[in-house]
């Protein structure tokens, strides 16, 4: 057996596991206080709202992120239960904003593993605070799209069109959010970006078998929640063949 | 150096970040306790992860492979550490038996954290899955389980090897030391954890077959003959 050789490791560099971000501006350093402040800091200096996050405060700005993403995420859901209307008025609402903070729950432990690896620094508490944001800015921008969307429920009757419009605001949406959390990593010290890419990628996978998991919420079923299990590619196929809310036909050319 | 006043688990993600320079200072100063820490989170990571992985079959079957699934990687790495530490020098990297049998249970300390991190979203996709026992499983579902799974494991094993590959570098080691060292190594580690894998099976369990701990037939055979058999099927 080879002889045990001692090894003293060199220091580490002065700047070490720093933030490559700009020092703050005087106008992101300024102070964020309320609801409206730190959603107002969300759209607008997130960068601001990345260090107060990370600051003693982030607590109280943690749960008006929360709230600001589950009122969000309901308005939306009712927008998308006005399409089929009765039971879901209420049912598509509940399903979207409980499925989705389901799903950054379920995505949780592997973007704080996927920030470890590109080098970030931020512990468990700063990626729930910093996925919050995300959520948070994705849900205020799927909430402005509800008009557009509504919009569009009200002149199809095809639950697989409506769908998409749905899946395609939401992308653009998440798009936006995994901006934040791009930035609030780098923050955190994150040397690459790929593995955020992969992981918002995961992330949507995860949402869109969750509203499958979860479905109807465009359409209607007699129940509330499905017995058959399906892949969402599969469930999005099958809703393409069944192009009307039931009780409908297709529009006159 | 690393900073003392940190908790032993709380070092885990310090070692997934992967800088050689903090990996070599970890090593250096490394105590039984930080050893037992490692253990500790290689039996709780891989027993979540292979719970989601059995789960589909049957309760029971999600038990018996979080309890092997651990078991493997142990074993693993406890009867591979004496040809580990023997190839290191002979392949030309100057390091001692404890340096390379804690290098590659720092390896496997990342592999498992990162696969409990996927734990969760493999506990939803067989949720998401329709019962083994049906047609549609039959038909589909096993082999989406399957690939799903395979990606997991290989990101996990590649990203734990890659951290790795880049510590035998910072020992002073060229590229093709380091490389070599690093085949020799998961060469060994494939040869001994696949056979292992072979002997503790079933870890999916099959729809056809009883759920059992391990297989009667168990010490009958190896996965190498089972591919070969395979492939010789696929090709009359």
């Amino acid at each position: 057996m080879p002889e045990s050789t001692p090894i003293t490791p060199p220091p580490f560099p002065p700047n070490y596991n720093q933030s490559h971000e700009e020092p703050l501006t005087d106008a992101e350093r300024a102070p964020i206080r309320g609801f409206s402040g730190t959603i107002e800091a969300l759209l607008r200096r997130p960068r601001g709202l990345l260090n107060a996050l990370a600051q003693e405060e982030g607590n109280g700005m943690l749960v008006i992120l929360v709230l600001a993403a589950s009122a969000c995420a309901l308005l939306y859901g009712l927008v998308v239960g006005a399409f089929s209307g009765g039971v879901q008025y209420y049912a598509a609402p509940l399903k979207i904003a409980g499925g989705l903070l389901v799903s950054a729950a379920l995505c949780l432990p592997s973007l704080y593993v996927f920030g470890c690896l590109s080098g970030s620094t931020a512990r468990i508490r700063d990626a729930v605070r910093m996925l919050a944001g995300t959520l948070a800015l994705a849900l205020i921008l799927l909430f402005s799209f509800a008009p557009v969307a509504w919009v569009f429920s009200q002149s199809t009757n095809s639950v697989g069109v409506m769908g998409l419009f749905h899946v395609v605001f939401w992308l653009v949406a998440i798009s936006f959010g995994g901006r934040f959390l791009l930035r609030g990593m780098r923050r955190a010290g994150a040397r690459s970006e790929g593995a955020f890419y992969v992981w918002l990628v995961l992330f949507v996978l995860v949402s869109l078998q969750m509203a499958t998991a979860l479905r109807p919420i465009v359409g209607t079923a007699p129940m509330w929640l499905p017995k058959e299990k399906k892949f969402f590619m599969a469930h999005w196929a099958a809703s393409f063949e069944e192009p009307t809310k039931p009780g409908e036909t297709r529009p006159q050319q | 150096m690393v900073n003392r006043t940190t908790t032993d688990l709380g070092e885990i993600p310090m070692l997934l970040r992967g800088d050689p320079v903090q990996l070599r200072g970890w090593l250096a100063d490394f105590r039984a306790r930080r050893g037992l820490v490692c253990v500790a989170v290689i039996v709780a990571g891989a027993a979540l992860y292979g719970a989601a992985m059995g789960c589909w079959r049957a309760p029971e079957q999600a038990l018996y492979t979080a309890i092997k699934f651990p078991l493997v990687l142990l074993a693993t790495t406890v009867g591979n550490a004496l040809l580990n530490g023997v190839l290191a020098p002979l392949l030309g990297l100057q390091i001692n038996f404890r340096q390379s049998t804690l290098a590659i249970l720092m390896s496997q300390t990342i592999a498992v954290t990162i696969l409990a991190a996927f734990s969760p979203l493999v506990f939803f996709t067989v949720w998401n899955l329709p019962p083994m026992a049906t047609p549609e499983a039959r038909a589909g579902a096993f082999a989406f389980l399957q690939v799903t799974q395979v990606l997991a494991i290989a990101f996990a094993g590649t990203t734990a090897n890659v951290h790795l590959f880049r510590l035998l570098r910072s020992w002073g080691s060229s590229a093709s030391v380091a490389r070599n060292v690093l085949v020799a190594w998961l060469a060994g580690n494939l040869l001994l954890g696949t056979q292992l894998t072979w002997i503790l099976r079933p870890f999916f369990g099959s729809p056809h077959l009883a759920v059992q701990f391990l297989r009667a037939d168990a010490l009958r055979g190896n996965f190498f003959e089972s591919v070969a058999y395979s492939i010789t099927y696929l090709f009359r």
